[in-house]
C-alpha cells in the first residue's frame, strides 16, 4: 500500500507527492530571470554545489506573492502528475459548501459514494445502511435539499461501459479498453502517455459524471428547479475526483432562449473527500454515532421499499466484473454464474479472468491497481504485448477503498486492518444486483436516454480525454 | 600511501559523472557516463600489467539517452549495463562477446533518474529520481522489466540508490539530508522503508550523495554536503526492528574535518577495506580504520583516519571514485572536467579481505 500517483495529501507518505514546486508558479520565475533558462526553455543551474531547484525555486517564490494556480492550470499542465493538493483543497473545500448553503441562493443537492459511505461506517462502527441515513440526517439537518448515492449512477455508467466494450471488441477497435472512472489514472495518462494510451480510455463517464448529468440534466426537474439553481456536491474517496469534477469537458450548456446563449454549468460544482465530512461534522460540531437516522432520498439511490441496499461487487466500481458477464453473455452466449474467478498474479493488485471456449481463451479481463502495476500495463500496451480486452484500472493500490480521501486509520489500527475492514463494511448487507435490472436506470432510459448505448445516451454519458504538452517543469535539471 | 596516476581516458565531451569496473573475468573493462549523453566503455589491455597505461575506448554508447547519463552500473554477471538518465528513462545494453548493443529503455520516473544499482544475485535493478521515488524492477526473461515497487518516503530528490553486497536490502539517500533502508514485506507484496537514518536521531546536516557497502555488508559509509563520512554499523539482523524499536543499523563513527568542499562520492573497497572519497575541492581521499585502537567491544572507540589526500586529482569537482572489484590497488575516479582516470595506490600494507582478492591474473 505504499505507492500510488493520486493526489497527495497533508504529511500522508504513501503517495507520490507533486513536483516539488508548482510549474506554473515557476514560470513567474522565467519572466523575472530570463538567463535562468536557455534556449530550449531548460532550466540551466550552472553549480550543483550551491543550488537544486526548490532552493531555487523557494527562494524565488518567497520574493514574489504568492502565485494563483487554478484547477484548469493543473489540468492543462504536466508539471505534476497529478497536482499539488493545496490547489484542489482551496477551490472545493467545506468551506465553499457551507458558503453555498449560507447564502441560500442555490438548492444544495449531495450526492455520497459508497465507498466513502463505507469508510464513514468503518470509521464509526455502523452498517453502510445506518451510516447513509445519519449522513442523510445531518445534511438535511444543515440545509441539503437532497442526498442521493452514486451507486445509482454507476449503474448508468456501468451500463454505458458494457455497451461500449461489445461495440468496440466486434470492431476489434482500440482494445484493450481501459477503465475511465478514475481520474487520478485519466490525469496521469493525459500528462504522461497521450496518443499511445488514451484511444484505449473507456468514453463513458465516472458514476460521479454520470450523477452530474443525471442531476443537472434531467432529474432537477423532478425537484422543480432549473440546473442553474443547483449546487451539487460530491462525497468522493480521493481529491482526484475534485480535478476531475473541474475538466472542462463536464461543463454544459442550459436552455438557450432569445436573451441568452444559456448559461455555462458544471455537472459537479464541489468534491468533497470523506475525510471532509469528519472536519464538517467537527465545524458544526456533530457527534455522528448520535445523529438521526432520517429516510433515504429514494429517486437517485440503490435502496429499495425494505431499505435493501444494492449495488454490484467490487470496492472499485466492479467495471471488470459487470462487464465480464455482459460480454460473455452477448458475444459469446455464456452466462457466467456464481462469483467470478480472478488469477492473482504479481500482487493482489494485478488480477485477470478469462473466459474459455474450446480451451481458447475468448475474453480477458483484467483488475490493475495502483502505480506500480499500472505501469508494467502501460509497457506491455505499447509494446503490443497486451492481450487483455478490458483492464480495469485504478490508481489507489488496493482501489477506491483505499483513496487518498479516505478517513485514515485510528490510532494503533494499521493500514492494512483498516483497508480490510473497510472492505467486509463495504459488501456488508449489500445486495448485489446487476445493473441493467436497477429500476431506476430503467427509469432513466425509458424517460430520458432512450436505450442503452443510445445516441442520446452516448452523447451525455460520454466524455473525451486530452494530451497534455509536457511543460518546463518537466525538465527543471539538477543533479 | 599515495596515489599514481596510471592513465588519464579523455574523450567525453562533457562532465563524468560516473563509472562502473566490470565484474566478471577477462581483461578489466570500465563503463563512465557523462553529461555528454554517452556512456565510454574502456578496455584494458589483456595480458598487460594491471598498472600500465594500456588503456583504450573500445565503444561509444549513444542509442539510449537524449540527456546526461547520470550512472551506469554492470549487472553482477558484466553482462548487461544499465543506465540511469536526466531523460527520465532507464537504458540497458548487452554485452555479447566484444559487441555491446543497447536492448531496452525503461520508462516510469516522473523526471531525472539520478541513480541505478544491481542487487547481488542480479535479478533486480533499483532506481531513484528526483520524482523523489524509488523503483524497484524484476529482470524478466526475454529483456523485459517489470515494475515490482515504487517507493515514496523521501521529501526530496533522491541521490543514490545501491544494494546490500549479499542480500535484498536496499539503500537510498536524498537531498532530504536522509539515509533510507527498504526490504520487502513479509508478505512478499511489495517494499517498505525499515529504517531512515536522519534527524532527529543521528544523521546528516546536508544531502547525502553517496553511500557504499563494506565487503560483508555489515557496514555502510555514506558521504554529504555537510563535509563529514558517516559509518553506520549492523552487527545484528538488519532487516527486522527488534520490538523495543531499537533500529538496526546504527551510527559508529562520524569522519569529519577532512573536507571542506561537499563530498560527492565515497567507496568502500571489498578488496582493501580501504573507502575512497571523492569531493568538490577536486581531491581524492581515501581512509582506513585505525587498526591498533580496538577495543574489546565491537564498534566502541572506532576512528578512521586520512591515509592519503591526493590534491588536484582532477581540475575540477571529482564526482565518483570507485575501487576496481578484485585488483587492491586500483581506483577509477570522475571528474566535471571530462576525464576518467585510473589510479594506482603505492606504498602501505593492504589487508587482503576475501579469497576474491587475489592479483590479476593476467591469462585468467
Ligand atoms: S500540475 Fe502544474 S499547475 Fe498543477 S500544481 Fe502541479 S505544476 Fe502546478
Ligand atoms: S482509485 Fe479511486 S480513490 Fe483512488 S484515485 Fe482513483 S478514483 Fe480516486
Amino acid at each position: 500500500m505504499s505507492a500510488n500517483f493520486s493526489v497527495k495529501v497533508g504529511r500522508h507518505n504513501d503517495f507520490i507527492s507533486p513536483s516539488q514546486a508548482c510549474v506554473v508558479s515557476l514560470n513567474s520565475l522565467k519572466k523575472s530571470s530570463p538567463q535562468a533558462f536557455d534556449d530550449d526553455g531548460l532550466v540551466q543551474i550552472q553549480s550543483k554545489k550551491l543550488l537544486n531547484p526548490d532552493f531555487n525555486q523557494a527562494s524565488a517564490l518567497s520574493k514574489s506573492d504568492p502565485v494563483k494556480v487554478s484547477l484548469h492550470d493543473c489540468l492543462a499542465c504536466s508539471g505534476c502528475i497529478t497536482s499539488a493538493e493545496t490547489v484542489l483543497i482551496e477551490q472545493q473545500s467545506t468551506g465553499e459548501f457551507l458558503s453555498q448553503l449560507d447564502t441560500g441562493k442555490k438548492a444544495v443537492v449531495v450526492s455520497l459514494s459508497p465507498q466513502s459511505r463505507a469508510s464513514l461506517a468503518a470509521y464509526y462502527g455502523v452498517t453502510p445502511l445506518q451510516a447513509f441515513k445519519k449522513f442523510t440526517g445531518f445534511m438535511k439537518s444543515i440545509g441539503v435539499r437532497a442526498v442521493f448515492d452514486t451507486s445509482c449512477s454507476r449503474d448508468l455508467s456501468l451500463i454505458e461501459s458494457c455497451k461500449e466494450f461489445v461495440t468496440r471488441f466486434r470492431d476489434n477497435k482500440n482494445l484493450p479498453i481501459l477503465a475511465s472512472a478514475c481520474p487520478g489514472w485519466v490525469c496521469y495518462a493525459e500528462k504522461t502517455h497521450g496518443a499511445d494510451i488514451l484511444p484505449h480510455i473507456s468514453a463513458v463517464k465516472s458514476p460521479q459524471q454520470a450523477m452530474g448529468a443525471i442531476v443537472k440534466r434531467y432529474a432537477c426537474s423532478s425537484l422543480g428547479l432549473q440546473p442553474e439553481d443547483i449546487y451539487h456536491v460530491t462525497v468522493m474517496p480521493c481529491y482526484d475526483k475534485k480535478l476531475e469534477a473541474s475538466r472542462e469537458d463536464f461543463v454544459f450548456s442550459g436552455e438557450v432562449n432569445e436573451e441568452t446563449d444559456g448559461p455555462q454549468m458544471t455537472e459537479v460544482d464541489c468534491v468533497l473527500t470523506t475525510t471532509e465530512v469528519l472536519d464538517l461534522l467537527a465545524t458544526k460540531s456533530a457527534d455522528f454515532t448520535a445523529l438521526e437516522e432520517a429516510p433515504l432520498d429514494r429517486l437517485l439511490a440503490n435502496v429499495d421499499e425494505s431499505e435493501q441496499l444494492f449495488g454490484v461487487q467490487g470496492g472499485s466500481g466492479g467495471y471488470a466484473e459487470c462487464i465480464f458477464r455482459y460480454a460473455a453473455s452477448v458475444l459469446f452466449g455464456k452466462e457466467v454464474t456464481g462469483p467470478l474467478k480472478f488469477k492473482v498474479l504479481r500482487n493482489s493488485d494485478f488480477q485477470e479472468t478469462s473466459l474459455e471456449i474450446g480451451g481458447k481463451p475468448v475474453l480477458q479481463f483484467a483488475c490493475v491497481y495502483g502505480f506500480r502495476n499500472i505501469q508494467n500495463l502501460v509497457r506491455r500496451i505499447k509494446s503490443g504485448k497486451c492481450e487483455y480486452h478490458y483492464v480495469e484500472i485504478m490508481a489507489c493500490p488496493s482501489g477506491c477503498l483505499n483513496g487518498g480521501g479516505q478517513i485514515k486509520p485510528r490510532k494503533g489500527q494499521s493500514a492494512k486492518d483498516l483497508i480490510q475492514l473497510i472492505e467486509v463494511t463495504y459488501a456488508n448487507d449489500i445486495e448485489i444486483r446487476d445493473p441493467f435490472s436497477n429500476k431506476i436506470t430503467q427509469g432513466l432510459y425509458d424517460q430520458w436516454l432512450g436505450h442503452p448505448g443510445s445516441a442520446k445516451a452516448c452523447e451525455i454519458m460520454q466524455t473525451q480525454y486530452h494530451s497534455r504538452e509536457k511543460t518546463v517543469g518537466s525538465y527543471i535539471s539538477d543533479w | 600511501m599515495s596515489l599514481r596516476l596510471v592513465q588519464e581516458l579523455a574523450g567525453h565531451d562533457d562532465r563524468v559523472w560516473s563509472v562502473a569496473w566490470r565484474p566478471g573475468g577477462g581483461p578489466s573493462v570500465l563503463a563512465s557516463c557523462s553529461g555528454d549523453k554517452t556512456v565510454r566503455i574502456w578496455e584494458h589491455s589483456p595480458g598487460a600489467s594491471p598498472s600500465s597505461a594500456t588503456w583504450v575506448c573500445k565503444a561509444v554508447l549513444d542509442s539510449a539517452h537524449t540527456r546526461t547519463v547520470r550512472q551506469c552500473e554492470w549487472c553482477p554477471a558484466g553482462k548487461l549495463l544499465a543506465t540511469a538518465s536526466f531523460d527520465s528513462t532507464l537504458g540497458m545494453y548487452e554485452k555479447i562477446g566484444t559487441e555491446i548493443s543497447f536492448i531496452a529503455s525503461f520508462e516510469g520516473h516522473e523526471n531525472e533518474v539520478k541513480s541505478v544499482a544491481w542487487n547481488s544475485s542480479g535479478s533486480l535493478l533499483a532506481s531513484c529520481s528526483r520524482d523523489k521515488s524509488v523503483w524497484i524492477w524484476e529482470v524478466l526473461p526475454g529483456h523485459e522489466f517489470e515494475c515490482v515497487s515504487v517507493l515514496n518516503g523521501h521529501s526530496q530528490d533522491v541521490k543514490m540508490v545501491t544494494w546490500h553486497p549479499s542480500r535484498d536490502i536496499l539503500v537510498s539517500a536524498s537531498y532530504d539530508n536522509s539515509i533510507k533502508v527498504w526490504a520487502e514485506d513479509v508478505d512478499g507484496d511489495d517494499w517498505r522503508c525499515v529504517q531512515t537514518l536522519a534527524a532527529p536521531g543521528r544523521g546528516h546536516t546536508s544531502t547525502v550523495w553517496g553511500i557504499s557497502f563494506n565487503a560483508t555488508g555489515d557496514r555502510m559509509v555514506s558521504c554529504s554536503d555537510d563535509l563529514t563520512l558517516m559509518v553506520w554499523d549492523t552487527s545484528a539482523d538488519c532487516v527486522s526492528t527488534s520490538a523495543d524499536g531499537v533500529a538496526p543499523w546504527k551510527h559508529l563513527t562520524t569522519i569529519s574535518g577532512y573536507h571542506d568542499r561537499t563530498i560527492f562520492s565515497v567507496h568502500w573497497s571489498r578488496v582493501n577495506g580501504l573507502i575512497a572519497s571523492g569531493a568538490g575541492d577536486d581531491c581524492i581521499r581515501v581512509f582506513d580504520e585505525l587498526r591498533d585502537n580496538v577495543s574489546t567491544l565491537p564498534g566502541e572507540g572506532l576512528s578512521y583516519e586520512m591515509v592519503l589526500k591526493q590534491e588536484k586529482a582532477h581540475s575540477t569537482d571529482v564526482n565518483c571514485v570507485r575501487w576496481h572489484p578484485k585488483e587492491p590497488r586500483l581506483l577509477a575516479s570522475a571528474g566535471d572536467d571530462g576525464v576518467v582516470k585510473i589510479w594506482e595506490l603505492v606504498g602501505g600494507d593492504l589487508p587482503l579481505l576475501s579469497n576474491e582478492s587475489l592479483p590479476y591474473d593476467p591469462r585468467g
